[in-house]
């Protein structure tokens, strides 16, 4: 089952990176020009090309580039001759930390969110948290962005509005630089988990095994938060490794916003740059990154639901 | 339709057609260009001239969000027509054709899935140059997979119904097929993902347009005006939260739309559902005598539902008691209130909505004063249940052991190690084999009759004094039953507890009760010890379930006897007596008056009747109708025998009459009397 799903994921994983590389590789615009300038000569980029191996059929090209992802050598930029690969090490840990922030945030907010609201379900408490979710859902992450900047930065004064700190110069300074962007990006995501637990925990509240803890005698508090809430998140779940995308979407954007160095800035600022390389490596690594947490909520759900290792 | 939208429905239309038509006219609304500088003042506040207020340049800002909102609304409806165009085609393919069709094309999907589509889109538009078209396809191109699964999904429901089922098979063509019966139940859910859709790609829009990679300036877009906005935040904050808010409102009128229409695809809601209302307000409990001596008393007990159909009465004014050592056996059909009743003696009513009245004593303690905290130390220790389905009775997630050593710890303060041995205990007392290994094991892993067994163990792991099992054995094998309410009376036997047994199987209640109470529309329509209530049967719903039964003595072949007629609807349920629309022997009394409990000639055989079976009241001893009676000579001669006997019943309704003018427990000697 597990070697199944390893050969499933190794075929997606190729799939993602060859679609990647043929669609950036076929999108008009010539390398030669942004290393060479316009004004180059055509004996000039002739020679440039034939150097970067950019008139090899595409998939040469993608083998040669499929090889040296299999050695860490995604080649240099061609702007700023830094190894792709380093510049997306140096920036990953930031994406990180703040993607992973983020559902902190999130899951800490919705968790509370969806439990009071299906445990009211109805009444006044659960008609507004659905609402302010149904707001939140639909706020543009760099609208509650600048919203929260305003708030926090410029008229409070509490939050710095940009700048990153990395967790090796100053653990505190760091939160600091992490908690206005975690709260951003965590807010639409919170929005999504607390309405996916809400659903699920007012169905899971109506079985048989419910009705009957109550008649054990059991507190309601335990009833909610041992005997519900495990049952009731598998969807929870699934939304977490499907939002990822949306997540790591709005990361690029939050990187910008707040000027953190991450990999969605580096992207940003690679594109404006017309730097190819780098972008390829950046959409490849995130792609990747995304079908591997996706498979790693697969095998969480054995973890949390003992039925589906049957399965 | 209109009221079922809801008024935030018709508010976000208005929204957005508002916001259509300014975008639409824009060129011929008297506003200034959206790039002329120095219209007014620069970083003006709202105002008479500039509803909107200036921006940093001096332009209007009214001016460019409304030109802005060109740009989103094209990119938005366009993107979802691109998205409808390609997907809904491939969707209504995969889900209709299914196999190999459904493999390849769910295949793709999901690689496609797998790509983070704002970064993809940030790559594509900033190589392919920002235009409005390149925004459009891409997004629209990144919706596509969305709408194959949507559209999958909905259309695979459709035609497993059975009406393009019974299409296929009456020779159809598939394009006939997939035109007439799917496609019409298709579009609204579609409809619905649209306005989903719309919002998406509004905000992925405004995204790439903050990023600066969207449709380039001059031509204003709402993300590229909330990104100019940014560094005048201090000075002149409209000019990035106007756009902002109009934005999120829009988005917001989408989503709500959408939500709308999705909400009107939701099947899930019945009339039935308890209506909201504030904590439950008690029924008034008729007088009554505390009895002593008893270990359990119900009195008068009454549970209503407020529903949106009106008050359902599901137990309505029972009462009865229980001795130590003793089994009591609840029977009725499905519906006739007695599930709602243990719940209801339990206190596991559900709160919203809910109108309980009545009393409920243990050993004399009325149980309906008691506080949350000590009504749960009684249901943990001193009484506990049993539900019909072990496949659902046990929590999924957790072990056996986890499950069973609960309420140990919880109520009888045990430690981890002794709880976990006294489970094992308990678990070989109900006839488990090898318990410590069951203790590891997950619910799905045990037999139907192995879970009861462990729903036992659990519900009698305090030692209670009662156990209620509603229905214990409906869901198991004929072998497993038996075996399983053997361990229910030794049990019983063992501990010297009583056993409220709630079953639609009177041969199991004959078998195994000592009393019983019949129900009928929330209400007891006879009750007494079981020998007497079988024997001497009273009420006419009594002898109609009796007859029921299958005997292993009828003629192979022998039609099955049914219940006539319906159960009543509780919201709505009959006059007089609940159950003179399906009786053989309802006279013109039975829809007027409801009869109250009479006593019959055996101690505590109670009944409801006005003319009661085999006492001559009725108007006949056996009626065709029910009996089942193979010869026709046998129904004539029940025939002439009702005739015969008409007279004297109808003198026996005099009698009865005026013993009713007499109040209901003093009705006895006279019920007792008449038609002899």
């Amino acid at each position: 089952m597990i070697a199944l799903r390893l050969v499933r994921l190794l075929v997606v994983l190729l799939v993602v990176t060859f679609l990647s590389f043929l669609l950036l590789s076929l999108l008009p615009g010539d390398p030669t020009t942004q290393i060479l300038g316009l004004s180059a000569s055509e004996e000039a980029r002739e020679q440039l090309r034939r150097e970067l191996n950019l008139d090899d059929p595409l998939f040469t090209r993608y083998l040669s580039w499929l090889g040296g992802l299999a050695t860490g050598d995604l080649g240099a930029s061609y702007t700023t001759s830094v190894p792709v690969t380093e510049a997306l090490a140096e920036r990953l840990p930031v994406t990180l930390e703040l993607l992973i922030a983020a559902q902190l945030v999130a899951l800490g907010l919705a968790v509370p969110i969806g439990v009071a609201a299906a445990r009211r379900a109805g009444r006044p408490l659960d008609q507004a948290l659905t609402a302010l979710s149904f707001g939140l859902l639909s706020t543009p992450v760099f609208v509650l962005g600048v919203l929260l900047i305003l708030v926090f930065a410029v008229k409070l004064q509490v939050l710095p509005a940009t700048g990153w700190t990395s967790i090796s110069v100053d653990l505190g300074w760091n939160l600091t630089s992490v908690l206005l962007p975690a709260i951003t990006l965590g807010c639409a995501q919170t929005a999504v988990y607390a309405r996916l637990l809400r659903t699920d925990l007012i169905a899971t509240l109506q079985e048989d095994y419910i009705t009957l803890a109550r008649a054990r005698g059991l507190s309601p508090r335990r009833i909610l938060w041992r005997h519900a809430l495990r049952p009731s998140a598998i969807s929870l779940i699934t939304a977490i490794g499907l939002n990822l995308g949306a997540l790591i979407g709005g990361a690029v954007i939050i990187e910008t916003l707040f000027g953190l160095p991450g990999v969605g800035r580096l992207i940003v600022e690679s594109i404006f740059a017309r730097d190819y390389l780098t972008v390829q490596g950046g959409v490849v690594l995130i792609s990747v990154g995304y079908v591997l947490v996706n498979f790693a909520v697969d095998l969480v759900y054995v973890a949390v639901d003992p039925r589906i290792r049957r399965a | 339709m209109r009221r079922r939208l809801g008024w935030s429905f018709w508010l976000a239309l208005g929204w957005i057609t508002l916001i259509l038509a300014a975008a639409a006219t824009a060129d011929l609304l008297p506003l200034p260009r959206y790039d002329e500088t120095l219209v007014g003042p620069p970083q003006a506040g709202p105002g008479p001239d500039h509803p909107f207020g200036t921006d940093g340049l001096g332009r209007d800002v009214l001016s460019r969000v409304v030109y802005g909102a060109r740009v989103s609304l094209i990119v938005g409806i366009g993107a979802v027509l691109l998205g409808v165009l390609f997907g809904a085609p491939l969707g209504v393919l995969a889900g209709y054709r299914r196999r190999a069709t459904d493999a390849v094309i769910m295949g793709v999907n999901d690689i496609a899935l797998a790509f983070p589509a704002l970064v993809f889109a940030l790559a594509v538009v900033a190589f392919a140059g920002a235009s409005l078209l390149n925004v459009l396809i891409v997004l629209g191109v990144l919706g596509v997979p969305a709408w194959v699964r949507l559209v999958r999904g909905a259309t695979m429901v459709f035609s497993e119904r059975e009406f393009v089922a019974a299409a296929r098979v009456l020779g159809a063509r598939d394009r006939t097929v997939l035109w007439r019966e799917v496609v019409p139940n298709v579009s609204l859910p579609v409809l619905s993902y649209a306005f989903i859709g719309m919002a998406v790609a509004i905000v992925a829009e405004g995204s790439l347009a903050f990023l600066g990679l969207s449709v380039q300036a001059p031509t204003p877009t709402w993300g590229g005006l909330i990104n100019e906005g940014r560094p005048l935040m201090e000075d002149a904050p409209h000019v990035v939260l106007i756009p902002s808010f109009v934005m999120f409102l829009t988005v917001l009128a989408f989503n709500l739309i959408g939500d709308r229409l999705r909400a009107l695809t939701d099947v899930r809601q019945s009339n039935l559902e308890p209506v909201r209302r504030r904590q439950a307000d008690r029924l008034p409990a008729r007088p009554h005598h505390v009895e002593e001596d008893v270990l359990l008393q119900v009195a008068d007990l009454r549970t209503h539902f407020t529903t949106a159909r009106g008050a359902v009465r599901a137990v309505d004014g029972v009462s009865f008691t229980l001795q130590r050592g003793r089994t009591l056996a609840i029977v009725g059909e499905s519906g006739s209130g007695k599930s709602m009743l243990i719940r209801s003696v339990l206190g596991l009513t559900p709160e919203a909505g809910t109108r309980r009245g009545g009393r409920v004593y243990l050993d004399g303690q009325d149980l309906t004063e008691l506080d949350d905290e000590q009504m749960r130390h009684i249901l943990g220790t001193r009484m506990a249940a049993v539900f019909q389905d072990p496949m659902t009775a046990l929590n999924p997630v957790r072990t056996i052991g986890t499950q069973v050593m609960e309420p140990l710890m919880v109520h009888l303060g045990m430690k981890r190690k002794a709880a976990r041995a006294r489970a094992a205990e308990l678990l070989a007392s109900v006839g488990i084999p090898e318990p410590a290994r069951i203790l590891r094991r997950y619910p799905h892993q045990l037999s139907g009759g192995m879970r009861q067994r462990v729903t036992i163990a659990m519900a009698l792991s305090c030692g209670p004094d009662i156990l209620f099992a509603d229905e214990p054995t409906t869901a198991l094998d004929v072998t497993v039953q038996d075996q399983v309410l053997r361990l229910i009376r030794r049990q019983r036997e063992e501990r010297h507890m009583a056993v409220v047994l709630v079953s639609h199987d009177l041969s199991v209640v004959a078998e195994w009760s000592d009393e019983v109470i019949v129900m009928y529309a929330g209400k007891v329509v006879e009750r007494g010890p079981a020998d007497s209530l079988f024997e001497r049967t009273r009420m006419p719903y009594t002898e109609a379930l009796l007859r029921a039964v299958p005997k292993l003595t009828d003629p192979a072949h022998h039609p099955l006897r049914l219940l006539p007629g319906r159960p009543p609807d509780l919201a709505h349920p009959p006059s007089g007596c609940a159950f003179h629309p399906r009786c053989p022997y309802a006279r013109e009394r039975c829809s007027q008056e409801e009869p109250p409990l009479f006593q019959a000639e055996t101690l505590d055989h109670l009944y409801a009747c006005w003319y009661p079976v085999g006492t001559g009241a009725g108007v006949v001893e056996t009626s065709p109708e029910l009996s089942g009676a193979s010869g026709t000579a046998e129904a004539l001669k029940a025939a002439e025998e009702a005739a015969e006997l008409e007279e004297a019943a109808e003198a026996a309704e005099v009698v009865a009459e005026a013993a009713a003018e007499l109040e209901t427990t003093d009705v006895i000697e006279g019920a007792d009397s008449r038609g002899r």
